[in-house]
């Protein structure tokens, strides 16, 4: 009776090994299908060689959605963020190279990736993508574990540390705005049209124009987040290397593909867990059994069995 | 020191006002204290900024200590699922010690998110978001806290007659306290993953979340370990070195399974190079690396492993060896080569160390009421 029982085991594990393999192997394919954008993605196109550093989009940002300028830097007078923060969703920065021989500026903001990673971690996906493809951020599903801002390659994300019911603080795109049908207040307000606003597929025709029309104006010929990881809906041009800018040039992968490649493929349709509980409960089962007859037959009945 | 073998859990017969029991409880008092201050305001006295969102309280007390809280998972495994039964005296110490370690963690962890009032979302599936690992955690480490180990923790505290109610489900609740931990502990490690390049190339592998799982179960040995011999030395209890000892042969194999799988891991990532540069990530990760390593390969040996001395010694490497490993990612190696550095500040530091003096003051009030430690009771 035993050994069979044995055997019956050997063959449950031995089969319940080999399906938890199968599930694994079978699910990775389906596991690494990368997200695309969706038709209507709209976005933003930044022509780092047009910016004349004006900031106009920065006053305009911060107006559009009611956020109290920061102005620590300066005294409490004007305007001066150094850095994205909890009021600053839109920022323009200046590059210069150590000999002052080449500069540009920069505009940063939430750069609606294609596969954003804030949204993959995000628990109750209190960040998640929206209407036209825009990463937005709900407060009532966030319980603002901040781990958005340990995943955003851009680093974008950012907390309202000092306030008792914190908010995640980044640019979406001016969404309520587009509702009203006006666009967002960085492209309406830019002199220049350095920043301009529209579908991404547009944008992208229209950086192509731009980079055909100057040959070698351009740093590679290259649309910064056509590709870049898992694309985004922000785009760059530039005549300095995207990486003085801020940007990373780490490959055309996706953070959130590259972060849940295993953990998709484990947790598929809960197969591996379900299986995994079914040979632990087996198996539990029979040395329970043993356990409490071994304990019916102790010596000491004085002593009640320990579990 | 005498040694016997342990038969029987027996509650610690002594008062309970001593003096560090007094020291853990003062460190608990501080904690609690500043945590209800805390819940009136912001975040904004701690360490943590926009580059280092995540600090001690996540990274040590949940994310590292709650290694040494897998003792529940580990020995547990070992007793039942690979029937060393000899073990199943010392399984009392594994769980409460583990409950308390997790139970601490998450009550940090309630402090440390900025909404905490939104984690309801928690028990509404509909709003989980399947593609997270923090999700799983949540969900998980949840569940196996407030259901599945405190149902095993049970036996000890209930009047038997009660427990035995609730006792035809317990291999089915135990088989859950097994899947769910090998689930959480390993999807701690995929948070990471998600983290992508800010994690420094010796750390950051699709196998980080195996690593994180191994290492629980190297820090649970080493954790009961230590555990039971401070105990034991404190309250004048025999030690049992042959249930030790075996403790110590599983913690060592399963060091020696976690190192050589890193090597192999860093090799064949091609990043093997980094770790023989003189920078301090390559002194970090093969110090992680020896201080599993090596006291493994002395506990293989039967002698030295029955020296109360050096189980003990080798025990605390070996934790310490696994406790920085799991602090790596998140911390000493994350945003590596920025100017900018995450220190705590002193009332998040107090808060840090408040968590494990309040665990350590309930483990003790829990040994004096409860039938937790071993002993040698007469035949």
């Amino acid at each position: 009776m035993n050994v069979t029982r044995r055997d019956l085991f050997r063959t449950v594990g031995s089969a319940s090994a080999a399906a938890v393999a199968t599930g694994v192997t079978a699910s990775l394919p389906l596991a690494a299908a990368e997200r695309t954008a969706p038709d209507d993605a709209l976005g933003l196109l930044y022509d780092a060689t047009v910016c004349i550093g004006c900031k106009a989009c920065v006053a305009a940002c911060t107006a559009a959605n009611h956020l109290e300028p920061d102005t620590a830097l300066s005294g409490g007078i004007w305007q001066m963020p150094t850095d994205l923060n909890a009021q600053t969703k839109n920022i323009i920065q200046l590059y210069r190279s150590p000999d002052g021989a080449e500069a540009s500026f920069m505009k940063r903001q939430c750069m609606q990736c294609v596969d954003p990673a804030c949204a993959s971690g995000c628990p109750f996906s209190a960040l998640h993508k929206g209407k036209f493809g825009i990463v937005e951020w709900d407060g009532s599903r966030c319980i603002g574990c901040r781990f958005c801002e340990i995943s955003c390659p851009f680093d974008v994300p950012r907390f309202e540390w000092a306030k008792f019911n914190p908010r995640i603080v980044k640019c979406e795109l001016c969404r309520d705005r587009l509702g009203d049908g006006l666009q967002p207040a960085c492209t309406e307000v830019c002199p220049v049209s350095a920043v301009i606003f529209g579908k991404r597929e547009e944008l992208l025709r229209e950086a192509h124009r731009r980079i055909d029309a100057n040959p070698g104006k351009y740093y590679q010929n290259r649309v910064y987040g056509e590709q870049d990881l898992g694309g985004t809906q922000v785009i760059y041009l530039s005549h300095v290397p995207f990486a003085k800018l801020g940007l990373p040039e780490v490959g055309t992968e996706s953070r959130a593909h590259y972060g849940e490649k295993v953990h998709s493929a484990v947790y598929k349709g809960m197969a591996v867990p379900a299986i995994v509980y079914a040979g632990l409960a087996f198996i539990m089962r029979r040395r329970f059994n043993v356990h409490e007859e071994e304990a019916r037959h102790a010596a000491h009945h004085d002593r009640p069995d320990q579990l | 020191m005498k040694t016997a073998r342990w038969n029987y859990a027996v509650p610690v017969h002594r008062p309970l006002l001593s003096a560090p029991f007094l020291f853990f409880s003062a460190l608990a008092v501080v904690a609690l204290a500043l945590s209800a201050k805390r819940l009136f305001g912001g975040l904004a006295f701690t360490g943590m900024n926009d580059d280092f969102a995540i600090g001690v309280w996540k990274t040590f007390n949940v994310m590292t200590l709650t290694a040494l809280g897998s003792s529940a998972l580990a020995v547990g495994m070992t007793t039942w699922i690979f029937n060393q039964r000899q073990l199943h005296v010392v399984m009392r110490t594994a769980l409460s010690s583990s409950i308390l370690f997790y139970g601490t963690g998450m009550f940090a962890l309630g402090f440390d998110v900025g909404r905490p009032w939104n984690f309801y979302h928690v028990i509404l599936p509909w709003h989980w978001n399947p593609h997270s690992a923090l999700l799983e955690v949540s969900v998980c480490m949840t569940a196996y806290v407030a259901i599945f180990l405190l149902y095993e923790n049970l036996p000890a505290v209930l009047p038997e007659r009660w427990f035995l109610r609730i006792k035809p489900i317990y291999p089915y609740m135990v088989a859950a306290a097994f899947l769910l931990p090998a689930m959480h502990q390993s999807s701690l490690g995929s948070l990471m993953v998600l983290a992508g390049t800010k994690v420094h190339p010796l750390w950051q592998t699709q196998m980080l979340p195996a690593f994180y799982l191994i290492q629980a179960v190297v820090c649970g040995f080493a954790s009961l370990i230590l555990i039971l011999m401070i105990a034991c030395l404190v309250w004048r209890r025999p030690l049992d070195l042959t249930i030790l000892a075996t403790l110590a042969r599983f913690m060592a194999w399963s060091s020696i399974v976690f190192v050589v799988l890193r090597y192999a891991d860093t090799i064949l990532r091609g990043r093997i190079g980094l770790a023989f540069q003189p920078t301090w990530y390559a002194f970090l990760f093969n110090a992680e690396n020896l201080f599993v390593l090596v006291p493994a390969l002395v506990l293989l040996r039967e002698p030295l492993r029955r020296s109360p001395r050096v189980l003990f010694v080798a025990s605390a490497a070996t934790a310490l060896g696994g406790l920085v490993y799991r602090f790596s990612p998140t911390t000493l190696a994350f945003r590596y080569g920025r100017a900018s550095i995450y220190f705590p500040s002193i009332g998040e530091l107090l808060m840090c160390v408040g968590y494990i003096g309040l665990a350590v003051a309930l483990f003790i009030v829990a040994a004096r009421r409860f039938a937790i430690l071993p002993d040698r009771l007469p035949d």
